[in-house]
């Protein structure tokens, strides 16, 4: 039975690292529904597909080029490259359909120039895209020192329409629910990796990425076009990255150069996660959507606890790594073993022990930290003893400049300084701010006041759209109010970030907003 | 006769490591002196020299410790992407340490007297400095025997310390920026004794890694494993141990630059300390002229290409490019760098200085 089991394993051994992957991020669902009730909400699962839509864009690119044996450091400069220039040139009357046609050529043509230098010049991948990320994100500020907020037609219809899911939509509206849905964005993500499985697995070029991977001499000995190959690999990859670049500006709906920083961590992440293997030419594509998942819904079960740190995250997927990177370790050690190479019982036996010690320090840290963490949350939850006191929210004072005339006041408090800001925006384009210590003021035109209240307007903030959320702001969350006033009718809606449970479009309407207002100067 | 003589010497010179990162930096401190009027100004105050050289030197420490270990680290074949993390963890150490009331359960009785008393700690400074120490060696330990044991590659396994290390050290500080107020703690990074006091600690490191690798065996350890592990594991030399090593070194070294960063801004900024700052002291060992698939290094010629890079940033500042517009430039600069080191560029340069017709 055991000889059995031992020889359905070790004949699929391949096939672990994607079993596990799946299986932990369906585990790591099924733990989130049972902890908190909010995540059963079959919107909330989707969300997950709607906030990492260009995180799995840019995962597919890099798995081409893990697998063709290197990597790619410069996705999140080209992200960011792509964001900004792209709402640098609608600013500037661009047809946006046209802007995406070049934001795709562009991140093309940066890819193939990295894959050159790494195919003909032989530049460690990891030092040419290294150079092409600083590149693209200092171009980034050749642009725009400021976010560039963005609204056009386009971007509401790309952002905005809801696809609703057949079979899914008539039971929720048998229950009386909305409907749950997705975003154009979404679908392009869904699409992009079944593109890549595609060509990764029924193409020659394909098999052209698996077996440089695998062993580039015996590639070239075959005769296969390695160079050539190496250089598609990237451009794809550069390709993908300034799709995933609209696809983040979509969702964000402005371009600035500090976006995605350090978010090629998380792409290698989900990729090793997806069971794709670091050494290249092994793994598969179907894997990445899954090493995606699970990135989500680490986010989201942290979002959803609230009183744990958004440093979380990282700390998490830095232990999912190693233990994946674990994994496919001793996968090559038992492939090694049965090849009987180099490693002696003894050596093995070695290897297993520190491989084992390794295991026994990461557990015990994990089980230290999550202590301590525990004590420091019930430390967080009573904020006055040790962090500075959240600063009450001034609602009344708001009224009162809502009375004085102000068709917008928008309040911001808390964050990681304590900050309590006060913004009243007032018909003729004057814009006043307070955060207790310091008055700014601004004069913007008509017209631009004007863009950002239809802006608001489009996106319902009279309808049941846009409903007020609330949850305990961890350290790092800001909370948010904002009250607008149109044609006599006044409605507030409060939120905190750092949650899903605040709609999506609310975000959007903030950060319109605070593409128009005056920045203090002791502002994070 | 003495024209070959000459032609041998000028290869000589043309052959050292210290040529390409010395030139360049001939390069970019002559277009200062033409473009930045006086940039080499260098003034008296109260015995102290300042002046834009002195503070190249003084802002590059930092890369210059992490150089010094990533030299090593690199020469055995092997990089490390941790540090930057690193010293976040080694700020969050000691600002803790200095500082722990911030995150503390109860307000101590003497919190007053800890923000106006600018020589009122908890830890004394050593205890800080050597705890500090110890947990980035640890850390850098923790990298180590991933690479050696594990036999993860070492951009993969240094690459997790990389996206966990600034998570574990705001978990460390709480999410909290301590605010240093400890004044000799600042004198670190920001004390004078005519020159910098950072430079002092970068000559004390350079010297005695250089007697540790130069003077003892170490060195070559450390180039044949960097050549061929293996090869040197079957003459002896214990491979896993020298990469334990190094990789313990390294984590010092950024445990060390960590220190100088943060007393420089006397805060333990656990987001934005030692950020990208992996990258520079990469870059800076490749301008040295040491291989990425490691063997030859030389320490000093890392420290002439860390000074490169912070020559290159102030004198970008002093002509007026915004600091995040610099990064591209940076990168520009590394392309430049690489066709320089590459096989062709060499051969060129080789062409140039051999004797004709020989």
């Amino acid at each position: 039975m055991q000889n059995k089991l031992t020889l359905f394993l070790s004949r699929n051994s391949r096939f672990i690292p994607l079993t596990v992957t799946a299986l932990l991020a369906f585990l790591a669902y099924i733990v989130g529904a049972m902890l908190y009730p909010g995540m059963r909400d079959i919107q909330v699962f989707l969300n997950i597909f709607r906030n990492n839509t260009y995180l799995m864009i840019s995962a597919v690119g890099m798995t081409f080029v893990i697998l063709s044996g290197g990597i790619d450091l410069s996705v999140s400069g080209i992200v960011a490259l792509t964001t900004v220039a792209t709402a640098a040139l609608i600013r500037a009357g661009w047809n946006p359909w046209l802007v995406f046609l070049l934001m795709l050529l562009m991140g093309a043509a940066l890819g193939a120039v990295m894959g050159s230098f790494v195919a003909f010049l032989k530049v460690q991948p990891f030092i040419a895209t290294l150079a092409g990320m600083w590149f693209a994100r200092g171009m980034c500020f050749f642009i725009s020192d400021d976010a560039i907020s963005i609204s056009h037609p386009v971007y509401t219809l790309l952002g905005q329409t809801k696809i609703l899911i057949p079979g899914l939509a008539e039971i929720a509206w048998a229950q009386g629910r909305a409907a749950p849905y997705v975003t154009i964005p979404v679908l392009v993500s869904l699409l992009m990796v079944a593109l890549a499985i595609y060509i990764a697995h029924f193409t020659r070029f394909g098999r052209n990425v698996y077996a440089i991977g695998g062993n580039e001499q015996s590639a070239r000995l075959m005769g296969l076009p390695v160079n050539a190959t190496r250089v598609m690999v990237y451009t794809f990859s550069g390709f993908c990255s300034g799709l995933a670049g609209i696809a983040l500006s979509i969702f964000v709906l402005s371009g600035h150069g500090l976006y995605a920083n350090g978010y090629e961590m998380d792409v290698i992440a989900s990729v090793v996660m997806g069971g794709t293997m670091l050494t290249g030419g092994s793994g598969y594509l179907f894997g990445t959507p899954f090493g995606v998942l699970i990135l989500g819904i680490t986010q989201t079960l942290i979002q959803f606890n609230g009183s744990l740190s958004s440093w979380w995250t990282k700390i998490v997927i830095g232990i999912l790594t190693l233990i994946f990177i674990g994994v496919q370790s001793l996968l090559v050690a038992r492939k090694g073993g049965r090849k009987a190479r180099e490693l002696s019982p003894q050596a093995r036996r070695q290897r297993w022990i520190y491989g084992g010690a390794a295991t026994l320090v990461v557990g015990v840290l994990a089980v230290v930290l999550i202590i301590n963490g525990g004590r420091l949350n019930s430390a967080v939850n009573t904020p006055e003893a040790e962090r500075c006191a959240l600063k009450p929210y001034r609602q009344d004072l708001a009224a009162s400049l809502v009375e004085g005339g102000a068709v917008m006041v928008y309040e911001r408090n808390g964050g990681p300084d304590c900050i309590d800001e006060l913004y009243a925006i007032y018909p003729d384009g004057r814009i006043t701010g307070n955060d207790g210590t310091e008055n700014v003021e601004k004069q913007v035109t008509s017209d631009e006041l004007n863009q950002v209240m239809t802006g608001i307007l489009e996106r319902g903030w009279f309808t049941d759209e846009l409903y007020n959320t609330w949850h305990t702001p961890c350290g790092q969350c800001y909370g948010y109010y904002l009250t607008v006033v149109n044609n006599g009718e006044q409605k507030t809606v409060k939120g905190v970030d750092g949650g899903t449970d605040a709609p999506a479009v609310y975000w959007q309407i903030i950060s319109l907003v605070k593409g128009l207002v005056p920045k203090f100067t002791a502002a994070p | 006769m003495s024209k070959e003589h000459k032609s041998v010497n000028l290869r000589k010179i043309t052959e050292s490591k210290l040529f390409f990162p010395l030139l360049t930096l001939a390069i970019i401190l002559l277009m200062d002196l033409i473009i930045i009027p006086n940039f080499f100004a260098i003034q008296v105050r109260d015995g102290n020299l300042y002046g834009s050289l002195i503070d190249i030197l003084r802002n590059a420490s930092p890369v210059m410790i992490l150089a010094i270990g990533m030299t090593l680290v690199i020469a055995t074949g092997g990089v490390d992407l941790s540090v930057g993390a690193v010293m976040a963890i080694a700020a969050s150490v000691a600002a803790i340490m200095m500082n722990p009331v911030i995150i503390g359960l109860e307000l101590p009785p003497d919190l007053m007297k800890f923000i106006n008393d600018p020589y009122f700690t908890y830890s004394p400074l050593w205890q800080v400095i050597t705890v500090t120490l110890i947990v980035t060696t640890i850390c850098g330990l923790w990298n180590g025997l991933l690479v050696a044991y594990i036999r993860i590659q070492p951009m993969v396994a240094t690459l997790i310390l990389m996206i966990a290390g600034r998570g574990i050290a705001q978990l460390i500080t709480n999410g909290v920026r301590i605010q240093i107020f400890y004044e000799p703690y600042a004198f670190l990074g920001q004390g004078w004794i005519i020159l910098p006091f950072s430079l002092y600690l970068v000559a004390i490191l350079y010297t005695t890694t250089w007697l540790f690798t130069r003077r003892t065996a170490i060195g070559l350890f450390i180039e044949s494993v960097g050549i061929n592990f293996r090869s040197s594991f079957y003459s002896g030399i214990n491979e896993k141990r020298i990469k334990m090593l190094v990789y313990a070194f390294s984590g010092f070294c950024a445990g060390l630059a960590g220190l100088v960063a943060s007393s420089n801004i006397k805060t333990s900024d656990a987001h934005n300390i030692g950020i990208g700052l992996e990258l520079d002291a990469i870059l800076a060992v490749i301008i040295g002229g040491t291989l990425m698939s490691g063997g030859r290094f030389s320490l000093l010629a890392s420290l002439i290409g860390a000074v490169v890079i912070q020559a290159i940033t102030t004198s970008m500042y002093a002509v007026g490019v915004p600091a995040f517009a610099l990064q591209a430039i940076k990168g520009v600069f590394v392309i430049i760098m690489i066709l320089l080191y590459s096989e062709q560029a060499r051969n060129f340069v080789r062409k140039l200085s051999a004797p004709k017709g020989a």
